[in-house]
């Protein structure tokens, strides 16, 4: 992999770059209080752009799945019926992205584009898409007190699925590292300098003290539980718990880089026209498997949770997408008024084993 | 960007339809067919138990299984209704337009059973992704052993392919069973639930080397799957297709997945040992 310098005073020109070679930037930027949001890039709001921020809680997914998306336009005249697909293939950059967010895209790549159906829409999104890693390295800015990506293994740096990544160097140089041939392109304008084995150092240094800043947390147990859940070693009841204390209101889905689910609906638009959109949907709701005539095979809520947590950690999912539906992110803990987020549960998953160890009631 | 519409998995083709026959109370069947005769002629290599998407513009998408042996001319869903895509596809006439994509799912192995013994056994509208395999099986019928049928319906009333039934009561090389739950006094066959039919004097059902069809409503497979291990069935002889909330019917949306699998992609033929480890009801 190739790797620059980018001075601090000139990492924003990165994205005037893009958007000189027609790239749509979007970028984070500071909204009000803790909350941060990712969003378009204007003249006006270049400068207000942030490089050490908390990941904001509503995914950059959104740009390759749209919350809400129309598949379809159908017209209906005079017994005719005509369809038409309606595909979007925005040029878009997104500046910025967390290594979580990365692995995010990278499950969505490989559930969307990788198995024997492609999703058209998804690939056609994707195919234009650059993405300008940003490594977490601040512990104060960068770092929130629910992230785990050192358990899950996508972060605080992505090895890969990028096409730039910038680490803060802290002394006002910004190492950029190529991912892709694209990335590499980049390297052709004059902000790249080239730098020395001392800048190498100076990132492996950087890095390894972003490792450090974690705090332990209950996240550690993350492998255990992907085995635990694996081998069906969590007992009904601790699902169970897990169903009470969730309130059903999907939050945790809305909020995930790594959740692909939806559904579809047609909304008439006119006297002649309607339109096929999907929209995100979450594995919490009650209707989601809800059947014409009520028959529900997911009656109770811990059934679906139960479902919500084999799909992420189970080694059979793990393999058959050949990435994990959860990139430790943290947003579900963030947002879930139960307190089942993905950190509580592994806790939790890791109890409920421990308690069925015959070891552990070992008797003197 | 012109994209050749094979490639787009969410796309329905133009379907339209030629007419429709009355099955049952709120069961219709609907026989249609391709605008384009290059879609009819790439869907007609559908497999049995395999199922197609259903469009009716405006009020949404349904899965339908495929009751027609892809031995026969022509293309058919049969459909009873219950919500709004249903209703919609019911309230058609001939000649109107409507949108169809697929076919979808595994489908029945039915080459894997050369050489078998095939048990049918149909409880309700569980007859209608079974019916295609007895019309595939019976036009195949020098590659299977016997060929047993079991259909069991509410009343006389409630029941369907009245046409195929009489064929299968007529027809040589297939042993053909009915039952009612309940019936007036007139009615001159079997009375009791689908099981009971095994016991009926007459009736053998064969265990070694028999792949027995189960599809019905939850209560009937439970007590059919009873019935049949009491006779000495072994879970992986026992074949059925699993019904799940469907959205788009090509491992995308996410509803349809129970356990480890996709009931659209991996299914929704399962055996039953398979159904078992699904870990969740049927
Ligand atoms: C593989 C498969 C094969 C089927 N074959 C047949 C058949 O041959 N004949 C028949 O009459 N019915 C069949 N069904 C059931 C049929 O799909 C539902 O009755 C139908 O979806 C109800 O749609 P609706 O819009 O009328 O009802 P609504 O309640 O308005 O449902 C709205 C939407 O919910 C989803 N949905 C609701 N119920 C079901 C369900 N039971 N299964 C799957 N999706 C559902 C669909 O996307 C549907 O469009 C099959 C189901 C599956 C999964
Ligand atoms: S965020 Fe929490 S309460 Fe809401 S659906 Fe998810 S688990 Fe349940
Ligand atoms: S499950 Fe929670 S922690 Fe894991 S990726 Fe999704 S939102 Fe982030
Ligand atoms: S119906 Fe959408 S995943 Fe199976």
């Amino acid at each position: 992999m190739k790797a620059r310098l980018v001075h601090r005073d000139d990492v924003l020109k990165i994205v005037d770059l893009l958007r000189q070679k027609g790239y749509e930037v979007v970028a984070p930027f500071f909204g009000r209080g803790r909350d941060t949001r990712f969003d378009n890039v204007t003249d006006e709001n270049r400068d207000e752009i942030q490089i050490h921020l908390p990941n904001p809680y509503h995914p950059p997914k959104r740009f390759v799945l749209l919350q809400i998306e129309r598949l379809l336009r159908i017209h209906q005249r005079e017994g005719q019926i005509e369809i038409e697909p309606t595909y979007r293939e925005p040029k878009r950059a997104i500046f910025g992205i967390r290594s979580c967010d990365i692995a995010g895209i990278w499950h969505l790549d490989r559930f969307f584009l990788g198995r024997e159906f492609r999703d058209i829409y998804y690939e056609k999104r994707r195919e234009n898409l650059f993405l300008v890693n940003v490594v977490c390295s601040d512990p104060e800015r960068d770092i929130g007190a629910e992230c785990f990506c050192v358990c899950s293994d996508t972060g605080p740096a992505a090895r890969d699925h990028f096409d730039l990544q910038l680490l803060d160097l802290n002394d006002g140089e910004f190492m950029v590292v190529a991912g892709s041939p694209a990335g590499e392109a980049m390297f052709a304008d004059p902000i790249f300098r080239k730098g020395t084995s001392v800048h190498s150092a100076k990132r492996r240094a950087v890095l390894e003290s972003a490792r450090r800043s974690f705090k332990p947390s209950t996240t550690s147990w993350f492998s255990a539980a992907i085995r635990h859940v694996s081998a069906g070693k969590v007992a009904e009841q601790t699902w169970e718990e897990i169903g009470n204390r969730c309130l059903e209101c999907g939050g945790c889905s809305y909020v995930c880089p790594a959740c692909t689910c939806f559904t579809v609906t047609d909304r008439r638009v006119g006297p002649d026209e309607v339109e096929r959109v999907r929209i995100w949907d979450a594995c919490a709701l009650g209707g989601f498997t809800r059947m014409a005539g009520g028959h529900n095979p997911r009656k109770a809520v811990h059934d679906r949770r139960n479902r919500r947590f084999f799909r992420k950690l189970s080694h059979y999912f793990i393999q058959r997408e050949l990435s994990i539906a959860c990139v430790g992110c943290g947003r579900c803990a963030a947002v879930c008024h139960g307190d089942v987020g993905m950190p509580s549960v592994v806790e939790m998953i890791r109890r409920s084993a421990a308690e069925m160890e015959t070891h552990e009631h070992a008797q003197l | 960007m012109n994209t050749p519409s094979s490639d787009n998995i969410y796309l329905p083709k133009i379907a339209v339809l030629d007419r429709s026959v009355d099955e049952i109370a709120e069961v219709k069947t609907f026989y249609w067919h391709f605008d384009d005769p290059a879609e009819q002629a790439a869907f007609k290599k559908f497999r049995p138990g395999q199922f197609a998407q259903v469009s009716l513009f405006g009020a949404g998408e349904f899965p339908a299984s495929l009751p027609p042996s892809p031995t026969e001319e022509e293309t058919f869903f049969t459909i009873r209704t219950v919500g709004s895509c249903t209703a919609a596809l019911h309230s058609l006439e001939p000649g109107d337009k409507f949108g169809v994509r697929g076919p979808y799912g595994n489908g029945f192995p039915m080459e894997d059973y050369y050489g078998k013994n095939l048990v049918f056994v149909a409880g309700g509208i569980g007859l209608i992704p079974l019916r295609s395999c007895i019309i595939y099986a019976l036009a195949h019928r020098d590659k299977y052993e016997k060929i047993q049928i079991y259909y069991g319906a509410k009343s006389p009333k409630d029941l369907m392919y009245l046409q195929n039934l009489r064929e299968w009561e007529e027809g040589a090389g297939v042993e053909f069973n009915l039952t009612v739950d309940r019936a007036e006094a007139t009615w001159k066959g079997h009375v009791g639930v689908v099981g009971s039919l095994f016991k009926k004097p007459g009736v053998r059902v064969p265990v070694e080397n028999t792949v027995a069809f189960v599809c019905g409503p939850p209560i009937m497979f439970r007590f059919v799957i009873k019935d049949l291990q009491a006779l000495g069935f072994h879970d992986g002889q026992i074949v059925s297709t699993m019904e799940r909330y469907m959205k788009c019917g090509v491992g995308k949306c996410g509803h349809c997945c129970i356990g480890m699998a996709y009931v659209c992609v991996d299914g929704p033929v399962f055996t039953y040992e398979q159904i078992k480890k699904l870990g969740e009801d049927i």
